[in-house]
């Protein structure tokens, strides 16, 4: 039986740059970096984008990106903009 | 201070939570600390920077030939001195670092942008030589129109900072330039839904002033350059890491040819978190070849370095009469100053955070205007939201007849509460801040004439992110360790705390250092909240690297397999069946024996830490007005903050007051003050007035403890939220004590009296 795939929404609001728009997208994947590379085979540069400019919330926990993150499944993924603080 | 704590069966930790005495308060208070500008070295000259004494000019030229001439001067350099950057965003789009900017801040090119802006720099052989240098370096301005105040910066006839700047965020994007570096948005559910089904509205619109960060100690370095091209730097900052790669960048140099020193620090808050003075040090000494220092005047500080934005807002909340909000809506307009990037998109997320709201709307406009750049100031962005927001639940509260904590208590966001920006709260804390100050006496002693009691709340996100920790142990049983994060609000304690619960032994057998560049893995900046999360992980993975380091040179003591070793107390133990024929060997036994059982015993960790858990504060505030002055003074303050797990408490404590101390300041007094060409005329703190210990009474800090599990001790993060409520909190008591609501910061006297007198 395939795993439920995850539920991954971009935030960033320059990520529609390279999406044409889309935000909202189901992806089969067991780590973040395969969503990295699923996003970045249909639309050529977000992969490095949501690298360098975004963090992650999986099932709401915040990560700076990595790709070595696992996912359950089923998960929700918002990639958010990075937060800097004081 | 009683401690609120939410599970306190957890509590069985010997050092963790106790109060032991800081590591570097005997230097401090001796004098021997040394902080940026307290390094010299052999040959040394003294580094000056002539700043803009305009708001706005286009250079024409700068002709520096006499002070090069004039006998002493070693060096005189210009924007010429640095290379050319490349214009693009890079980084987090909070702060964007665009490198093109940022040599722009540091050195002037085409134009400068505020009253302050660096222009040229000299190096001479003392401080006197270096500031008459700079009376002799002309410049030809051609004098431009400014603007300062952002709704002003926002109008389509504003003068330009930059020519060619179109609005970032807008599809399709605007065909003329303006100020508005970018636009943001938010939005979940149906606003227009909910406001529809709102029984009540509020809506109300807001200002803020742009503060300074107030720290004590200006910006100070000292750099040296070999001839090799290799660097050294000594500098106060946030983050020496960063320190290195933006000095590094500006100068075109290899990251592993800089060497940044960390030196103690005098106060940062966020305004260390970047930098002034070390690429300009730097290419003086690359220029001379001598190691330059250059230290910053108070009125250079307040010039040329970043407050945190003012803002313009407008905040809409719609309930139920019930008591539920059913829509929200805010719009942010905030100053980033010369340059891109205010904290407006932590002010988006963070304002309606607290609340669980199913429509939000929520837009940030991040707008340029000729001040000098903003940076990050203590959870960048929220507090001031937060002033807008806050004050309208205490509207709304009002209007439906509800008690204000009640209130909050209702709508209060908890674990699994979507947010403005999608992704659900994955911790809670915020209700327990609020069921703390509905418990606490003090909510309900009555109030005399003049008297008013305000309460406020407030969220922060608390990061994560890279850190790294090394542990070594000592021949004689005692521990170093280091760690690359700066120690700005008592880390070293809470890293030695940490390092000895986990090993097992006295907090005082733990020495904890802060490493320079070349000594520890890229740490990122003591920022965020996030040190104590974050680089605690490093140093407790580290620590349990060297248990089991222990354990195995246990084994081989006692000439048994390694799994019948166990770590305990500060002991290594048999575990195996034979208990009791080997006597527990300590920590300092084994390390006695480190060479015979392989050497040296330590371990490093570097980990890029997520799960950071955000943190929620709610305060109450007394104030008494006096209608004759205005004058507003704090009869009693509590802050409730959820911190996870407090590892310090004394700490802790300190930056739960610090916090709320600060944002008194922001509520009440602070603020630039500029005449009609842009110039700063209160640029020094007999002028620009802070809160001093006469002016408060005891901040009284309520410690909620609802514990992180992705951290070892459940920290969250202590040093942010604690001020996001603080100037709503002061505004509420102020219209509870007199019935007038100011929505304007500063609420200083002349406000006040202003209100009182307009019955408005």
């Amino acid at each position: 039986m395939a795993q439920a795939p995850a539920r991954v929404v971009l935030i960033s609001s320059l990520s529609g740059h390279y999406t044409g728009g889309a935000k909202e997208f189901e992806i089969a994947a067991k780590t973040l970096y395969d969503v990295i590379r699923a996003l970045e085979e249909r639309y050529p540069g977000l992969g490095e984008h949501l690298e360098e400019e975004t963090s992650v919330a999986i099932d709401g926990e915040i990560h700076e990106v990595g790709y070595y993150q696992q996912l359950r499944p089923g998960c929700e993924i918002f990639f958010i903009p990075k937060i800097e603080g004081g | 201070m009683d401690a609120k704590t939410i599970k306190p069966e957890e509590k069985a930790l010997k050092i963790v939570g106790t109060r032991p005495v800081r590591p570097d308060g005997v230097p401090k208070v001796t004098g021997l600390a040394q902080y940026g500008s307290d390094f010299s070295l052999p040959g040394m000259l003294w580094g000056a920077i002539l700043r803009s004494p305009h708001a706005h000019a286009r250079i024409r030229s700068i002709d520096t030939s006499r002070a090069q001439a004039l006998p002493g001067v070693k060096a005189v350099i210009t924007c010429a001195d640095f290379p050319e950057q490349k214009y693009e965003f890079i980084g987090p789009e909070r702060v964007a670092v665009n490198f093109w900017h940022m040599t722009r801040n540091i050195m002037a090119r085409e134009k400068v942008l505020y009253e302050g802006h660096a222009v040229a720099a000299v190096a001479a052989v003392n401080r006197i030589v270096a500031e008459e240098a700079l009376k002799l370096i002309a410049v030809d301005y051609e004098l431009l129109p400014h603007v300062i105040d952002v709704d002003a910066a926002m109008q389509p006839d504003a003068p330009l900072l930059f020519e060619d700047m179109i609005t970032r965020g807008i599809e399709p994007a605007p065909n003329k330039p303006s100020n508005i570096s970018k636009r943001i948005e938010f939005r979940i559910g149906d606003p227009e839904a909910g406001f529809a089904a709102a029984d009540e509205i509020v809506e109300m619109s807001f200002k803020t002033a742009p503060v300074h960060q107030g720290y004590i100690e200006p910006h100070g370095c000292l750099a040296r350059f070999d001839t090799d091209g290799q660097g050294e730097i000594w500098s106060s900052s946030q983050g020496h890491f960063v320190v290195r790669a933006f000095t590094a960048r500006l100068l075109d140099m290899n990251i592993g040819d800089l060497l940044v020193h960390p030196a103690e620090i005098g106060g940062g808050f966020g305004g260390k978190t970047v930098i002034y003075v070390e690429p300009v040090a730097a290419a003086l000494s690359r220029k001379t070849g001598h190691p330059v220092k250059i230290v910053m005047s108070r009125e250079d500080v307040f010039k040329a370095t970043g407050p945190t934005s003012g803002a313009s807002m407008t905040v809409k909340i719609g309930v139920k009469k019930d008591g539920r909000i059913v829509a929200a809506d805010g719009l942010f307009k905030f100053q980033a100053g010369a340059f891109p990037g205010s904290p407006v998109m932590n002010a988006t997320m963070c304002g309606f955070a607290p609340y669980n709201i199913a429509n939000v709307r929520s837009v940030g406009y991040d707008v340029v205007c000729n001040r000098p750049k903003s940076a990050a100031y203590r959870a960048p962005g929220s507090p001031i939201s937060a002033f807008a927001v806050e004050s309208v639940m205490d509207v709304v509260a009002a209007r439906i007849g509800m008690d204000p904590l009640k209130f909050r208590l209702l709508n209060a966001a908890r674990t699994g509460t979507p947010t403005a920006w999608g992704p659900k709260h994955a911790h809670g804390g915020y209700a327990e801040t609020v069921q703390a100050l509905l418990d606490h006496p003090a909510y309900k002693v009555a109030l005399g004439k003049n008297q008013g009691r305000g309460v406020a709340s407030g969220f922060w996100f608390n990061n994560g992110g890279e850190s790294s920790a090394t542990v070594h142990v000592h021949e004689d049983g005692t521990v170093v360790v280091a760690t690359g994060s700066m120690d700005v609000g008592g880390s070293r304690a809470s890293m030695a705390i940490m390092a000895a619960e986990t090993l097992g032994i006295e907090y005082d057998a733990v020495r904890a250092i802060v490493a320079d560049t070349a000594s520890i893995g890229y740490t990122h900046v003591t920022g965020g909240s996030r040190v104590t999360f974050a680089t605690g992980i490093a140093v407790v993975e580290a620590c349990n690297k060297v248990i089991e380091e222990l354990c195995a040179r246990a084994a081989m003591i006692w000439d048994v397999k390694r799994d019948e070793v166990m770590w305990e107390d500060g002991h290594a133990k048999f575990a195996g069946t034979r208990a009791g024929k080997f006597e527990p060997l300590s920590l300092r036994a084994i390390a006695a024996k480190r060479a015979v059982t392989g050497g040296p015993i330590g371990a490093e960790a570097s980990v890029n830490a997520g799960g950071a858990a955000p943190g929620f504060a709610t305060e109450l505030c007394d104030v008494e007005v006096d209608p004759e002055t205005g004058s507003v003074k704090i009869l009693r303050f509590i802050v409730a903050q959820d911190v996870g797990r407090a590892i310090h408490r004394s700490y802790v404590e300190g930056q739960m007051q610090g916090g709320v101390v600060q944002g008194i300041g922001w509520a009440l007094n602070e603020e630039y003050i500029y005449d009609g060409e842009g110039h700063l005329l209160n640029a020094g703190f007999l002028d620009y007035r802070v809160p001093v210990a006469s002016d408060l009474p005891m901040i009284e800090a309520v410690i909620v403890e609802v514990p992180n599990a992705n951290h070892p001790f459940g920290a969250k993060g202590a040093g942010e939220v604690n001020i996001v409520p603080t100037m709503a909190a002061v505004a509420n008591a102020i219209n509870n004590a007199v019935g007038r609501r100011l929505t304007e910061l500063p609420m200083s006297p002349p406000k006040v009296l202003a209100a009182l007198d307009s019955g408005s």
